[in-house]
């Protein structure tokens, strides 16, 4: 098991390495932050001046390596868009909202998602089934912005139910979180499901069945115990979505979070920010697919020796 | 660390769960949805000017809200200037007051407040004319600006649009910078209350202020929305009272039952560059494969262009036919036969622009005949991509060869920087500028290296007009140049347009502002409240 954590480390550590170069490339071929920083009558003393404060005046590995040196103790330098704060301040400070908005819509996928692909499952060819085929042909169709934009729409302004954007209570969770959660209903339905028509058909569910088991025990204890391996494989997936899928709804929504201050960072070219919310995501999806493989390992001893 | 970001915030967070949804806005509540800032600080000398602390900070020039001309409602009595305009003295008012009790504004003030906006860390538009300015405190209410160059409207780094608001003095020797970040004094007639990053900024109403001109509302919210489609939602929920709306999205709210509320004064000129018109002698750098540094394509695309049409497609009618980019009435050199010659000189008018390409031989006797229509966004100017996509219409209907290409703006200033861009583009003037500013910046040689458009005839009146004090030979100079730039079709001007704010009748009674800021919105204390 050792082993097999270590391994996976390895790979989260190049692939951050792989990661961070990418970033790090990225946000400097969208263009240079002088020409977003300083105004359209900068001084040629202004220019080199920022450029020198930058550090965009040395060569481009040298940046890098100044960049990788700092990233790996937290210090992303300091925010050009919100002065007086460094990039990790900015960052930390939008992390509840985010995680607030994408712990409400993991909710709503779960509790949405799992008994919709198991009774799918269950009834099979049924119109319940059906429906949910809908469910999740548009869950995963529709895109996130027109989805928001549409619920925003029909519940705020046509219906009043719901405030149509901003940073509040719960009233203000609902519509950017079910956007979030749209798609991953939809997704988690159709694994869920095909994973409990696998596990329904096997010889001990039909057994248990045989020896007149509960149908509800069979089920959620003897079947869905054993088809949960594919969903919570997902969840590394799922938890990512909670940041990336928050750029779009947050942006849509005006919710005060990290993927709206990823949008806000790339428009005001404040590349410390940027670098540290992308290598923050990345990070964090890293982690969650890490956990999940252990987990995976943990409960499918196959698979560390796989 | 975990404490102050997470636990506190979910916390917070979590409580504030339950709380009800949309609130109506208050009787003497007024919200007011914008785009984000470029930068969200509030020091104004670290953002380019787009200055959401307005309502409370103030410069020593106001502007009248009518006539948009120069007055003393800011913080300045009056103003005199030396004969050769290399030196400004301003009389401060006595009784103004800074916020929250840090005392009367002195000179003291403004020196401490331009050598913070002059510092290494500024990154103000306009700034330019600050360079080398030395301020010193005669009396306590009594500065004098020395300037290295005379300059004819200096007053405009300290009106609306300008590069110079006061601080105090008193807090930042008491709080640092941190002081100004946490709670900066202004002395406007609404005082800064709290910053929310990333969602607005709020503003209250100063009881009693030393103008003798209280803010009509009681508290002012400016949200900070970054989707236009957002923005109108939350106009139509009747969320907010006063949205500032791109113009295709405008008629919806209209058809509504909102009302528009336009600057009083022109607040924003468009037009088409044409990128590398470098065309003073012997200069090496200029691409000579460039279509339209041949003056009749310029001509043949100016008349290419219905510009009727294209205002009441990105405008919806609401704008004014601009017949040269960078002049207008309020300033140096305004030459109205221009406007009435336009009609005929520049008139959408396809059997000349059809003689015109004959004659040029267009496209044959090009070596390269295609020309590169940039689409971009620009914070500020959502219609900036139609604007592209119209002129490519106009342009293939004329029977020009043309393509679209899409490119960040920042990349796009960066090419500016290093005049090596080639594209015909979208521009703006952004507020109405001195005619000197905007010659430089488009014109002239002196604009380097971002300008687009060079010729002898220019430079020559530029010299002098750069170098006179005299204002009936700034104006006819001003003028000259402004005639050149009409009769070599060096851009392709566009409209006149006014700043717009989309309002609900219900709680906003009226505002009246001149246009005479980077958002075109100011005099935030005379927004009525609707009966």
């Amino acid at each position: 098991m050792l082993r097999f954590v270590l391994t996976r480390l390895s790979q989260m550590l190049v692939s951050l390495l792989v990661i961070t170069f990418i970033v790090f490339s990225l946000s400097h071929l969208t263009g240079s932050p002088i020409d977003s920083l300083l105004p359209d009558d900068a001084t040629p003393q202004q220019i080199a001046s920022l450029t020198e404060h930058l550090g965009l005046d040395r060569p481009y590995y040298v940046q890098y390596l100044t960049f990788l040196q700092n990233a790996a103790v937290g210090d992303f330098g300091d925010s050009t868009k919100w002065k007086g704060s460094t990039a990790a301040e900015v960052v930390l400070e939008r992390l509840p909202a985010t995680l607030q908005l994408g712990g409400l819509a993991v909710l709503i996928s779960v509790v949405a998602a799992i008994p919709m692909g198991v009774m799918s499952a269950v009834r099979r060819g049924s119109i319940f089934d059906r429906m949910a085929g809908v469910v999740a042909l548009l869950g995963q169709s529709l895109p996130a912005f027109w989805l928001g934009i549409v619920l925003m729409w029909i519940f705020a302004v046509i219906l009043g139910w719901f405030p149509t954007s901003g940073y509040g209570g719960l009233t203000y969770m609902i519509l950017p979180a079910v956007g979030m959660a749209w798609f991953q209903i939809a997704a988690l339905t159709r694994l869920t499901r095909s994973a409990m028509l696998e596990v329904l058909d096997t010889e001990y569910v039909k057994l248990a069945r045989i020896k007149g088991v509960n149908e509800r025990q069979v089920i959620w204890k003897h079947a869905f115990r054993n088809a949960a391996i594919v969903p919570i494989t997902y969840f590394g997936v799922l938890a990512g979505s909670l940041l990336t899928g928050s750029v779009v709804m947050e942006t849509v929504f005006a919710w005060p979070g990290t993927g709206l201050l990823a949008i806000d960072a790339i428009r005001g070219r404040d590349f410390p920010v940027v670098q540290s919310v992308v290598l923050f995501f990345a990070v964090f999806y890293l982690l969650a697919n890490f956990l999940v493989d252990v987990l995976y390992a943990i409960i499918d001893p196959r698979i560390r020796y796989g | 660390m975990f404490k102050k970001y997470l636990c506190k915030p979910m916390v917070t967070g979590l409580m504030a769960i339950g709380a009800t949804g949309a609130v109506a806005a208050q009787a003497q509540t007024i919200k007011l949805v914008m785009s984000p800032p470029a930068v969200e600080t509030n020091r104004y000398w670290n953002t380019p000017g787009d200055f959401a602390l307005g309502p409370s900070m103030q410069g020593l020039v106001g502007h009248d809200a009518v006539s948009g001309s120069y007055d003393n409602s800011g913080l300045a009595d009056s103003w005199t200037h030396s004969e050769d305009f290399k030196e400004w003295t301003f009389k401060l008012k006595p009784e103004a007051q800074f916020h929250f009790g840090w005392g009367p504004v002195t000179a003291a003030d403004v020196v401490h407040s331009l050598a913070l906006h002059t510092g290494p860390d500024t990154t103000l538009n306009g700034i330019s004319q600050l360079e080398g300015a030395v301020a010193e405190a005669i009396d306590d209410h009594t500065v004098t600006f020395t300037l290295p160059a005379p300059q004819v409207d200096f007053l405009f780094v300290h009106g609306g649009r300008g590069s110079l608001v006061v601080y105090s003095k008193a807090q930042f020797d008491a709080e640092g910078l941190e002081g100004y970040d946490a709670m900066p004094a202004g002395t406007a007639n609404l005082q800064y209350v709290e910053r929310n990053v990333g969602q607005g900024l709020n503003f209250e109403k100063v009881v009693d202020h030393w103008s003798g001109e209280d803010a009509n509302i009681d508290r002012l919210e400016l949200i900070f929305v970054s989707e236009a489609a957002t923005t109108l939602a939350k106009l139509l929920a009747k969320e907010v009272d006063i949205v500032i709306l791109p113009r295709e999205l405008q008629g919806e709210a209209l058809d509504a039952g909102f009302e528009a509320i336009p600057s009083t004064n022109a607040s924003n000129q468009t037009t088409m560059l044409f990128n590398g018109s470098f065309l003073l002698p012997g200069y090496e750098g200029l691409d000579e494969t460039l279509p339209w540094l041949d003056i009749r394509i310029r001509e043949a695309i100016n008349r290419s262009i219905d510009r009727v049409t294209m205002i009441d497609v990105l405008y919806d009618g609401r704008a004014e036919i601009l017949p040269v980019f960078g002049m207008d009435p309020r300033h140096e050199g305004y030459v109205p036969e221009l406007a009435e010659r336009f009609e005929a000189e520049y008139g959408y008018d396809m059997d000349k622009v059809k003689a015109l390409m004959d004659d040029a031989d267009y496209p044959d006797s090009f070596s390269n005949p295609v020309i590169p229509i940039l689409s971009s966004t620009l914070a500020g100017n959502p219609e900036f991509p139609a604007m592209a996509e119209l002129m490519q219409v106009f342009l293939d209907e004329a029977g020009f060869q043309t393509e679209i290409v899409e490119m960040d703006w920042a990349n796009l200033g960066a090419l500016r920087t290093a005049r090596e861009a080639k594209f015909f583009h979208p521009m703006r003037n952004l507020p109405v500028k001195p005619s000197a500013v905007g010659i430089r910046n488009y014109y002239s040689a002196a604009g380097a290296p971002r300008n687009n458009y060079e010729d002898e005839v220019i430079e020559g009146l530029m010299t002098k007009y750069m170098a006179s004090i005299d204002p009936a030979e700034r104006e006819e100079l001003a003028g000259g140049i402004f005639t050149r730039v009409f009769e070599q079709y060096a851009v392709a001007p566009l409209a006149s347009i006014s700043a717009e704010v989309i309002v609900n009748p219900e709680t906003v009674g009226g505002w009246v502002f001149p246009g005479t800021t980077s958002v075109g919105i100011s005099h935030f204390g005379s927004i009525v409240p609707a009966e």
